[in-house]
């Protein structure tokens, strides 16, 4: 992969862009287009990597990077998939500084909490549907979730 | 000015909101159903939050689920567009307890309009006409017929939680009173949860007008013309047109002035559109909506003002960016609004679009958030896209009308538009000769 430069390219940019081509490589995808705050990343399996540098603070690509890191399609039709009832702030534990709910690896039994979103100053547990073998945690503590998205998976 | 509007709405409405926004620089939230997930104004929305399943109640209704949005974007004002919560002073009332801004009227005069008797109480109380009726809620026959025997029959019973056209019964004659109160009082309780009803006089063959005010909220207010809106099928508007053929400068300007001067006392803010009949060269209030409507484009085609710009501005506390003295009305639009519908019998027909060209050129404006493979859902109201023309004279409008729809092309569904194209052969649409009661006579015709 060769590097255009539009400009300087921070360490922190040079770091994103290996993770993006690292997850390109892992998920069989052939082109990952983010934009953030001004960054926008193209990294495609054709030999080119683009970079367009406006303003780029490192806050940016860390996120940036947690946002690429959700690109592949298949968790919202996983059957064991348990998504969002509402739109809110999801947390892991319930307060903080307190255990989180679950690992993965947990087993659940069904109702058990899995995680808190919250919405307005109000926390609501979300329960597991159904018994099982937590096998994937699809949101950062602190992420803002729509209704409808992918939290975890039972199996 | 906002650094966030939430677009709590859907369809081509939302798409009006965020290109205003974008115009600005403010960034966007475009809400939606799962249903819109693939809505032309959800991709160009700066950042698009799901907040519940296709069912309006679940989602562009849902109060807590929006509010919920605006805290995990930071979005500082939600814009309502029309319909939805755009009139619910209590949505207004819960974002400003939140300090985010309603780009909108104050809660108190989206309620004070929202009750149709007190609305026009309060429009009686500013020096604006309005139509000879009861003084208040009506809950008894005999108090009816004694009102309807002082007026003269025909009467029409209306809910006082209805409006936008739905929730009226007429009674003809002293005979169909019972009937038709009865009727109204059960039919306004299952639409609006509230049975409470009044009775106007029933105008035989009146035009409806309506004027556009804006204010500031601190006492400034003009008016931007009227619209004719009188072209109606079960009480909606299908076609609108300004300025109104039935009128002259000397009526247009006395009745903008009228309700213009209404606005000042009442220090209403925002946009506002007051609905009149209009009969025998009189003016009778029937209503005012505290919010933008679906046909302000032929508005802004007449005076070249955007009116969300307008919205926006005055919500984040500016001024108005006119005095009555500039504003000025240019030429004649008309605008007509394409359902996903079959033209005839008007059931809904949603579907995917296999084609979609939109007429252009000089005065052509089409305001749609659909696009060539979208799919219209079938949970919401099917109105797809508005086509709105401007001319220099009413002749050369409707001239520029016929070819816009000529070109027109919309496959996979069927639209209303096959309507329009027999309307304007029509010599009393061609004449500005037709009343609220025209379309309905034509459409009766076998």
């Amino acid at each position: 992969m060769t590097a255009k430069d539009h400009g300087e390219t921070s360490g922190a940019e040079q770091r994103l862009i290996r993770e993006l081509a690292e997850l390109l490589n892992e998920t069989g995808l052939s082109e990952i287009e983010i934009e953030k705050s001004g960054l926008k990343l193209r990294v495609a399996r054709t030999l080119n990597v683009q970079s367009t540098v406006a303003a780029a603070p490192a806050a940016a690509a860390a996120s940036a990077a947690a946002a690429a890191a959700k690109i592949a399609a298949d968790p919202a039709k996983h059957p064991g998939v348990v998504k969002s009832p509402m739109v809110g702030t999801a947390y892991r534990s319930p307060e903080p500084g307190a255990p989180v709910f679950i690992e993965i690896g947990s087993r659940v039994s069904q109702g058990d909490p899995l995680l808190i979103i919250e919405a307005m100053k109000t926390m609501n547990q979300i329960p597991a549907p159904h018994a099982g073998k937590v096998t994937s945690i699809l949101f950062d503590n602190g992420q803002p979730v729509e209704f409808g998205e992918p939290l975890v998976i039972i199996e | 000015m906002f650094d966030k509007v939430l677009i709590a709405n859907r369809g081509e409405i939302a798409l009006r909101i965020q290109r205003a926004c974008k115009e600005l620089g403010i960034a966007t939230v475009a809400v939606h159903s799962t249903a819109d997930a693939d809505a032309m104004h959800v991709r160009l929305a700066d950042e698009s939050v799901c907040i519940g399943p296709p069912a309006a109640a679940e989602s562009y209704l849902n109060i807590p689920r929006l509010l919920a949005a605006c805290e995990i974007t930071g979005a500082d004002a939600v814009h309502p567009g029309y319909g939805f919560l755009s009139e619910n002073a209590r949505f207004a009332e819960i974002l400003e307890e939140h300090q985010i801004t309603f780009i909108g009227p104050t809660s108190e005069h989206i309620r004070i309009m929202g009750d149709k008797i007190e609305a026009k109480e309060t429009a009686k109380r500013l020096g604006i006409p309005v139509v000879p009726g009861s003084a208040g809620a009506v809950t008894s026959e005999p108090e009816a017929m004694k009102i309807a025997k002082a007026m003269g029959f025909p009467v029409l019973i209306k809910a006082t939680a209805g409006g936008g056209g739905r929730g009226m019964k007429v009674a003809h004659t002293p005979a169909d009173l019972g009937l038709a109160l009865a009727t109204a009082r059960s039919e306004a309780k299952a639409a609006f949860g509230n049975d409470a009803v009044y009775i106007e006089k029933y105008l035989t063959k009146p035009r409806h007008i309506e004027v556009q005010v804006f204010g500031d909220g601190q006492g400034n207010a003009i008016h931007l013309g009227e619209r004719d809106c009188s072209l109606q099928r079960r009480h909606q508007k299908i076609m609108e047109e300004a300025p109104s053929p039935a009128l002259n400068a000397g009526a247009r300007k006395k009745i903008g002035e009228t309700v213009a001067e209404a606005m000042r006392k009442l220090k209403y803010r925002g946009a506002g559109t007051v609905e009149f009949l209009f009969e025998d060269g009189e003016f009778h209030f029937i209503e005012m909506n505290t919010r933008l409507q679906v046909e302000h484009p032929v508005t802004e085609a007449i005076t070249g003002i955007d009116l969300v710009l307008e919205q926006i501005r005055v919500a984040s506390g500016a001024q108005l960016s006119h005095q009555q003295k500039d504003i000025t009305f240019s030429g004649h639009a008309i605008e007509c609004r394409i359902n996903a519908e079959n033209p005839r019998t008007f059931r809904p027909s949603p579907g995917q679009i296999t084609y979609w060209h939109p007429p252009g050129g000089l005065g052509v404006r089409v305001d749609s958030g659909v696009y060539q493979g979208y799919r219209i859902p079938p949970y919401y109201d099917s109105l797809i896209g508005k086509l709105i023309v401007h001319g220099k004279t009413r002749n050369e409008c409707l001239m520029r009308l016929k070819r816009a729809l000529s070109e027109f092309v919309i496959d996979g569904i069927e639209t209303t538009i096959p309507l329009f194209n027999e309307l304007i052969q029509q010599p009393d649409i061609a004449n500005g000769l037709y009343d609220i009661h025209w379309l309905e006579k034509y459409l009766a015709k076998p």
